[in-house]
């Protein structure tokens, strides 16, 4: 691992440098809107501050709705055709310690036994640069997840902003930037800008980093075995104001369940999730989770108990998304937490 | 039960509280931090007799679900409460920087006309919550200005808007009057429109959810501050709910004993577009 420090005017002068060689992605601020990822034209464009996009890089990977082939009828034939993924090489700069843990969690399922072609392709394409949290939230549990806010698992390469500043949304205040180069595709693209540690600042950097990792404060329990209150009326009691609408999963970096929709002689695979009514709804209208009750209980324990049984890691990388957006503030670490006692 | 407010996990906001047993009663609070529109989960528990807190706003909600025969009022005691205003939680959650900044009221509070709730069981008074808090305020301003625009530039602005849509729905799980068995977008035989989040799909499910509670719409907000991705939900409802003030003057929400708007006509109503 190389380290290094750099301004934040090296940082943007390389960025726009690629510009015309890659696309380029990262946070930006639309006013009274959120902080999405969007193609970046002008590096000046990025928020690189504390607060977290709306949704995660999933969405980059993992398309919110993708088409998988065409049909066509022509001259008394049926043909089938492949959509042609895009080979384009791009950047993903601004990518939270959590949301690159999510691309690994994912990969389990994605790409390793099983290949999906476009996550695969996705994957490929894209050069991680990461960005670590100078200011978690209390909604950030990420510390209590196998994670933390200082964590460069899933990047190849990751930004840490100097100096933690107290007010929020300035993170990258002074302008400077310690930058870890993890891979050779990091190397290749962050390289050659900045100057290295020296040994004395690397100790120093150490510490501060580990220091980081307390500004996480929300620290939750993970129960070991759900298992045995899988029918406790815990699950009704703290499902029961849940609206059974989809921000919690479609805005969660490892939720990755869809739905196979056929729209114009197209094949067209589109998110869903398992708050919805009709997720489980079968042709014969039975609904084997017809209540909030099986339907919330499925997404806790998919998240802790079905994911780490299968993958051996919990499928919660504690982003705080889905307690932060929840239309009526549902904190799945609270529920998760009170559930083991 | 009763259907009222406690305090979030993160002590500061609220969330929604059923209160069965007596001693749970305590947990109950009000305060400007409970913005959510309770009577939502009124469907949640059919024929059953239900107690909730409701605000000004919310009452008129529960108007509409009582005119459209989707409640019985004998089935629900509004334990109503006066209010001046709640905070503008979608702009707090957008990095206000902090609590007290954000604790300006939302743009339905702006416009409110009245701190006390139109029908209601028990009331809880405010004496310094009583009075008008509605800045008399035009509340139609932001609809004028995007009426002003040429339809060209209006289609530019709502299909930016759209194109960010998610398709979580949850505009219409938080909507008191989205109560329909099987809605238009979850039906397969046939599939109204797109399934997938794209612009086409988009733009026909989020004018059809405006469309639909035309008339019914009581300005809660509760569609607008869900969004997660800020889609400015409460400029479609407003502009409908304009149109018909001036073509019917009809208010949703406003009297029990009238008929709704879709399920009445009267002679001079407006034709001119039937041809």
């Amino acid at each position: 691992m190389i380290q290094k420090i750099v301004t934040k005017e090296e940082l943007y002068k390389l960025l726009d440098s690629f510009l015309q060689d890659f696309e380029a992605i990262g946070p930006k601020e639309l006013a009274n809107r959120g902080i999405f990822y969007e193609i970046i034209k002008n590096a000046q464009d990025l928020y690189l501050g504390d607060d977290f996009t709306t949704e995660p890089v999933k969405k980059l990977f993992l398309s919110p709705s993708e088409w998988l082939f065409k049909c066509q009828y022509k001259d008394s034939k049926n043909s089938l055709e492949e959509i042609v993924l895009t080979k384009t090489k791009r950047i993903i700069i601004g990518v939270r310690p959590c949301e690159a843990r999510g691309l690994e969690l994912l990969d389990k399922v994605y790409n390793s036994e099983y290949k999906d072609e476009s996550y695969v392709n996705n994957r490929n394409r894209t050069v991680i640069i990461g960005l670590s949290c100078a200011n978690p939230d209390r909604n950030c549990f990420c510390t209590s997840m196998g994670g933390s806010n200082v964590e460069s698992r899933g990047t190849d390469a990751i930004l840490f902003a100097t100096e933690g500043s107290p007010e929020r949304s300035r993170g990258d205040k002074d302008g400077k930037f310690i930058l870890e180069i993890i891979t050779d595709k990091g190397k290749e693209i962050l390289g050659s800008i900045g100057r290295e540690l020296s040994e004395e600042e690397k100790k120093h950097w150490q510490q501060d980093k580990e220091k980081r990792k307390d500004l996480v404060k929300t620290k939750i329990k993970v129960p070991e075995d759900l298992d045995k209150i899988f029918e406790d009326p815990y699950w009704e009691q703290v499902s029961k104001s849940c609206l059974s609408c989809g921000i919690c999963t479609y805005l969660c970096p490892t939720c990755h369940c869809f739905d196979l929709v056929d729209e114009e002689r197209k094949r067209l695979r589109c998110y869903d999730g398992c708050a919805f009514v009709d997720f489980t709804l079968q042709a014969s209208g039975e609904n084997p989770r017809p209540t909030k009750k099986e339907r919330y209980r499925q997404r806790v324990f998919h998240k802790f108990d079905y994911f780490k049984k299968k993958f051996g890691e919990n499928l919660c990388v504690g982003c705080g998304r889905c307690i932060r957006y929840c239309p009526v503030k549902i904190d799945i670490s609270e529920i998760v937490d009170k559930a083991s006692i | 039960m009763i259907i009222g407010y406690q305090r979030a996990s993160d002590g500061v906001l609220a969330m929604p509280c059923f209160v069965e047993r007596e001693e749970d009663v305590d947990k109950l609070i009000w305060d400007v931090y409970c913005v959510y529109n309770l009577s939502n989960y009124l469907k949640d528990f059919p024929g059953k007799k239900i107690g909730i807190i409701a605000k000004p706003c919310d009452v008129k909600s529960i108007v509409v679900l009582l005119q459209e025969n989707q409640l019985r009022r004998e089935n629900v005691y509004i334990i109503g409460v006066e209010c001046a205003g709640v905070i503008d939680e979608k702009r707090l959650r957008l990095g206000a920087k902090d609590i007290q900044e954000s604790a300006t009221f939302g743009a339905k509070c702006k416009s409110c006309k009245s701190s006390t709730p139109s029908i209601c069981d028990r009331l809880f008074e405010d004496k310094e919550k009583k009075g008008k808090i509605s800045e008399d305020k035009d509340e139609y301003e932001s609809v004028r200005k995007l009426e002003a625009k040429s339809a060209l530039e209006r289609l530019k602005f709502w299909e930016e808007e759209f194109s960010r849509c998610i398709r979580c729905y949850a505009c219409r799980q938080v909507c008191p009057m989205c109560y329909c068995p099987k809605c238009v977008a979850d039906q397969t035989m046939p599939a109204w429109f797109s399934k997938g989040a794209n612009l086409k799909g988009n733009l026909s499910w989020n004018l059809i959810r405006a469309i639909h509670l035309g008339g019914r719409c009581i300005d809660c907000g509760e569609c607008e501050r869900a969004c997660p991705v800020g889609i400015p939900l409460g400029e479609l409802n407003k502009k409908i709910e304009k149109d018909i003030k001036e073509l019917f003057k009809y208010e949703a929400g406003a009297n029990v004993e009238q008929k709704p708007l879709l399920a009445s006509f009267d002679k001079d109503d407006p034709g001119d577009w039937i041809k």
